[in-house]
């Protein structure tokens, strides 16, 4: 029996099947007698949001492009579907060909947060591929690899995995296909494969690294063995803007959380905001030309049949010529009932000529994160963001008629007082000040201000890697102050979580490779979908850590000193670790660094590309003309 | 601007695309084959598309009907053609023409079920409990409605039901009210089976019921079109 006919009476059983059987507008079938290798890209979490994944729809059609690999999409079955599948024999299988995971040669994963890591394990128990890499003899197939952000520190996930992707995929995953081709053909063994595998810049083989500790429990060194490299330094492709974006994308038939189509539009992020990861793991900062972003959204948009068209990016409006990109997109959106959308906007560079171009296309709220409530902690943080600039751009919304405003903030940030939570509402109350002083503002609506204040968690290859993350109970009195603070401010509205999921999230982003056991404790004792709440049982994760005779407190409120070996020091972002000992110094002085186009950080970067990430020389002319 | 009424197959994987996704999948259908649809004019312009009669999930179907107005320079015969491109192998259009009824003749619905018993129940052993079942004076079961729930008597509503065995089950074929008054799944009929097996031959389980919507008719019991 096939498995579609397995799967078949299961269906009408579970919300939401359409997410079970594939069959979407461009999902790409093909002939399995002309291929070479198959790819099972699994997003460890549900349908709905895994398909909302650009990393994901960016590889599949790379991978796809060529002929003799196919490459298919899986994603984690929701729980009352795992019950029935776990109930009735079937296997973890992929989309477009309802075949199990299994038989393919490659099971990848995406990485995106750090929450996902039982979803793995749980996914891999369903294809029915032993979890540990060590168990998984000598047969070449399946290579279990994984890619994404969070494999900048793959350590608390390395028993698990045969190789890790780093940095960026769209040439990397091809080179090792490649490779993999030739050795199967060769006949030889997984460990064979990955020794030759692990010579491919980008490839990570963590079977390959002995790891010892000092008896304070911090790591003591990494020995490589078998000729891997000391270092292993992450892949960005040869040419960003000739790099072809998917020209198609699957369209799903059931709702997902970003249904629209996405044009990735930079790459990287001048800013430097010391608490971002994002912002340091991207780097260098590429743009695509707007001739590039108009030609491909609109090929999107004409294959998908999407009305929605979203700029994707960490910081679109650093876009250098971002008016004359959304020129080029309003002449065939306004035609073609399309709605634009630009998240990830900055408020020092919101000019009313974008507004103006934005208020064209959709009148929803308007988000801004100046993350901290002071601009001392601004500093902090390199957040460039002044007070003025924020008031400068809400009074751009409000003019234009918004009423509402939405501020992100974090707390628990490095040097951080009770001041600085306090003057989170401060702020607000400022914006809503302002609101009521402003003569021609929207006549009879009341203005709303709601500010939502996440636990900051330390993350590898920030200049905050270095800092404890505030304990449980320095974070519950922070957001009493914040409750006490916002309390009588009609007009503003204050939210923030429980900490317990941003004290695993800061273990397991800076963890070591001892808790894959951990991990793989927590899961059996029943941990999944930990990312959401309904989900989430810390109390289970307590239970696995003290199983494992480890504790997160060592992980999350440790201070590490700049001479410490960190568990992610051989692997090589192209930002070098001196210069985040450097950017840690400053944020401790208050001292703010000004964005890479305005000055060269002298980050790393420059040293491996070979040449500077922007032309300077325009700079000095501005310079020149603005002095004479 | 001409309005016209596309038939189209429901098979395999696209039997479990909900009516409101169904709705989407076709709008950008439209959109992707870049057949001038016909949008509606109020505050928020959509793609006017209706779907006469939905169809319940799983079940299979050769005859859905679908209405749109081409709005533009293009023949029906093209619009099929170009929206048969994009859609998936699953979901393809069979015919298109101006609509002749209304939707509110829609009266009757025909379809084919096929019921299986887990081993070792053989055929002929379902087929007896099947007549059984149906030989009763009254079939009540709970069904929704708007207003809560009500009992009805499904023996007064199928019109026909003949029934075959066949090498694995019972081939049956019925006549079903249909319609925006009153509608009948053939699921609410398998599921009052297998309750009336769970009570009557507790050892017999019946297997997923293939179901397939063979035509859509009138009062009279002629073909809606």
């Amino acid at each position: 029996m096939s498995l579609f006919e397995q799967i078949e009476p299961l269906l009408l059983q579970v919300q939401k099947p359409a997410r079970y059987i594939g069959g979407e507008m461009g999902s790409i079938m093909k002939e399995k007698s002309q291929l070479k290798a198959r790819f099972a890209f699994c997003f460890p979490d549900r349908y709905d949001v895994g398909m909302s994944n650009l990393g994901m729809k960016i590889l599949y059609s790379c991978i796809n492009k060529r002929a003799e690999y196919w490459c298919e999409r899986v994603f984690a079955p929701d729980t009352d579907f795992e019950a029935l599948m776990r109930e009735n024999g079937i296997p973890l299988y992929a989309l477009e060909s309802l075949e199990s995971v299994r038989d393919f040669d490659f099971i990848g994963f995406t990485i995106g947060y750090e929450m996902c890591y039982t979803n793995i394990l749980n996914m891999l128990d369903l294809a029915g591929v032993p979890i540990m890499q060590r168990d998984r003899g000598e047969n070449i197939a399946p290579i279990v690899c994984a890619g994404g952000s969070c494999c900048c520190n793959p350590e608390p996930i390395a028993d698990f995995f045969d190789l890790f992707f780093l940095g960026e995929g769209e040439e990397l995953d091809l080179e090792v296909m490649d490779l993999y081709v030739k050795c199967k053909e060769q006949g030889m063994t997984r460990s064979a494969f990955l020794r030759e595998a692990a010579k491919i810049e980008g490839v990570y083989v963590p079977s390959l690294y002995d790891v010892t500790y000092n008896e304070d429990g911090t790591v003591k060194a990494y020995t490589p063995k078998d000729g891997a490299p000391a270092t292993v330094r992450k892949r960005i492709i040869s040419d960003f803007d000739a790099c072809e974006a998917p020209e198609e994308f699957v369209v799903p038939f059931s709702e997902i959380v970003h249904d629209r189509a996405v044009t990735e539009v930079l790459r990287g992020c001048i800013r430097g905001c010391r608490f971002c990861q994002a912002g340091f793991l991207y780097r260098p900062f590429r743009e695509r030309t707007p001739e590039t972003v108009c030609r491909q959204a609109k090929t999107l948009i004409d294959n998908t049949g999407y009305e929605e068209l979203s700029l994707c990016s960490l910081s679109t409006s650093d876009h250098s010529q971002i008016e004359e990109m959304m020129d080029g997109l309003l002449t065939f959106t306004d035609d073609a009932h399309i709605n634009l959308s630009l998240p990830s906007l900055r408020v020092d560079n919101f000019s009313s000529g974008l507004m103006n171009r934005l208020r064209r296309v959709r009148s929803s709220g308007l988000t801004f994160a100046p993350e901290a409530g002071t601009q001392r902690l601004r500093d902090v943080i390199n957040k460039n963001v002044t007070e003025e600039e924020l008031m400068r751009t809400c009074r751009i919304a409000f003019n234009a008629g918004q009423t509402s405003v939405k501020l992100y903030f974090m707390m628990g940030l490095p040097t951080e007082t009770d001041d600085d939570i306090r003057g989170i509402i401060e702020l607000a109350q400022r914006v809503v000040d302002m609101y009521y002083e402003m003569e021609n503002r929207p006549k009879g609506r009341p203005v709303q201000i709601s500010c939502s204040v996440a636990t900051f968690v330390p993350k590898p290859f920030t200049p905050f890697e270095f800092h404890p993350q505030d304990t449980r109970e320095m974070i519950a009195h922070k957001q009493k102050v914040l409750e006490e603070a916002v309390s009588g401010h009609k007009r503003i509205r204050a939210s923030w979580h429980a900490p317990d999921m941003s004290i695993l999230e800061a273990v397991l982003a800076r963890g070591d490779r001892r808790l894959s056991a951990v991990i793989l404790e927590a899961w059996k004792r029943g941990c999944i979908f930990d990312a959401w709440s309904e989900h989430f049982r810390f109390d289970l994760w307590e239970e696995a850590f003290a199983a494992a005779g480890l504790t997160p407190e060592f992980y999350a409120n440790r201070d590490r000193s700049y001479d410490e070996v960190f568990p992610w020091d051989h692997i090589d972002f192209y930002v070098e670790k001196s210069f985040l000992i450097k950017e840690n110094e400053k944020a401790k002085q208050a001292e703010v660094t000004p964005h890479c186009r305005a000055k060269c950080a002298v980050c790393g970067v420059t040293k491996i590309t070979g040449k500077p990430c922007f032309d300077y020389s325009k700079n000095a002319k501005e310079k020149r003309d603005a002095a004479q | 601007m001409i309005p016209v009424r596309a038939t189209f197959e429901k098979r395999r994987r696209a039997k479990y695309i909900s009516h409101l996704d169904l709705m989407r999948c076709m709008t950008r259908a439209f959109k992707r084959a870049a057949v001038p649809i016909w949008y509606t004019e109020g505050f928020n312009p959509h793609a006017y598309l209706m779907f006469p009669l939905a169809l319940s999930l799983g079940c299979e179907s050769g005859c859905e009907c679908m209405d749109f107005r081409i709005d533009g320079d293009m023949t029906p015969e093209e619009a099929m053609q170009r929206l048969n491109a994009v859609l998936p192998a699953d979901l393809q259009l069979t015919a298109i023409a101006a609509p002749v009824h209304k939707h509110t003749d829609i009266a009757f619905a025909d379809y084919a079920v096929h019921l299986r018993a887990e081993a070792p129940v053989t055929a002929e052993q379902l087929r007896e409990k099947w007549d059984a079942f149906m030989a009763q004076g009254q079939i009540l079961i709970e069904k929704k409605t708007k207003r809560g729930t009500a009992m009805i008597d499904l023996k007064e509503q199928v019109q026909r039901c003949d029934a075959e065995t066949t090498a694995e089950g019972v081939a049956l074929s019925l006549r079903l009210p249909a319609g925006t008054s009153v509608n009948v799944n053939p699921s609410l009929l398998t599921d009052a089976f297998k309750a009336y097996l769970a009570e009557h031959a507790p050892g017999m389980k019946l297997c997923f019921p293939q179901t397939e919507r063979l035509a859509i008719l009138c009062a009279d019991g002629s073909a809606f079109t």
